[in-house]
């Protein structure tokens, strides 16, 4: 469980930090690595794998959407202000 | 010992997709995390997850990323502060110590709560207990693919 501490950490010090939008998605992305790893990591000490996979499976899916529906809202931002500065983004009107 | 190693290297590599100034280099690095944690997974007998997390997370969300990065081609439009990735090894060190001291309290306080070890094999617990979680699977896909086509959509005329 320290590692998965340590993966939400780095992934919440990359969001906190960053101004990339691309790289504070990464950050998003590191955080899910360790929720998927606590999924499985608690399912095998409780010896209940089974139900711990088809979660795991599950928040992959979700995560793959989620994945794929802020990339393209990163892309639009992109075409918009012409630039992944998320310090840019508090100049938008309306 | 084996699978120490394993997770100080998805660590590490974690820590790189995160400072590494390259976004196409990040990405990569992002996706050995991956298949670091895809192992991991096979090790601890989860081997459908494992498969997924090699060619879902550590396939297709590095191709999404890659892509993105290529079609957006400003990585040196933004410059990050040199101090967050020279305060990092200092907060990430304090990090650890307290971790180390207060995960092991912590965690033995957590109340644990007894579920029945399912009968039967994974398909039959995927299928028979979590149907539901199929069916919410499926609405998620939809709803990533309607917002990533409303998001794509062409401007008519009229709007502009």
């Amino acid at each position: 469980m320290g590692f998965v501490a340590a993966l939400i950490f780095i992934g919440i010090y990359c969001l906190l930090t960053m101004r990339n939008l691309i790289k504070l998605f990464i950050g998003v992305e590191v955080i899910a690595k360790g929720v998927s790893l606590a999924l499985i990591a608690s399912g095998f000490e409780r010896n209940n794998i089974y139900i711990a996979q088809s979660l795991t499976i599950t928040f992959i899916v979700v995560e793959v959407s989620v994945v794929a529906t802020a990339l393209a809202i990163i892309i639009n931002i992109y075409r918009h202000t012409k630039s992944l500065d998320i310090r840019k983004l508090t100049r938008l009107k309306g | 010992m084996i699978q120490t190693l394993l997770l100080t290297a998805l660590v590490i590599f974690s820590i790189l997709a995160v400072l590494l100034r390259d976004l196409l280099k990040a990405a990569i690095s992002l996706a050995i995390a991956s298949i670091f944690l895809a192992i991991i997974f096979f090790r601890m007998n989860a081997t459908y997850a494992g498969v997924f997390e090699i060619s879902v997370v550590a396939g297709l969300i590095t191709v999404l990323f890659v892509s993105t990065i290529a079609l957006t081609k400003s990585d040196g439009d933004v410059r990050e502060s040199k101090v967050v990735s020279i305060l990092f090894p200092i907060f990430f060190v304090l990090f650890i110590i307290i971790d180390i001291f207060v995960m092991k309290t912590l965690l033995n306080r957590l109340m644990v709560v007894r579920y029945p070890a399912p009968t039967g094999n994974f398909g039959q617990v995927l299928w028979g207990q979590r149907t539901l979680d199929l069916v919410g699977q499926i609405g998620v896909i939809f709803a990533g693919v309607f917002a990533v086509i409303a998001l794509f959509r062409k401007r008519d005329k009229k709007d502009e």
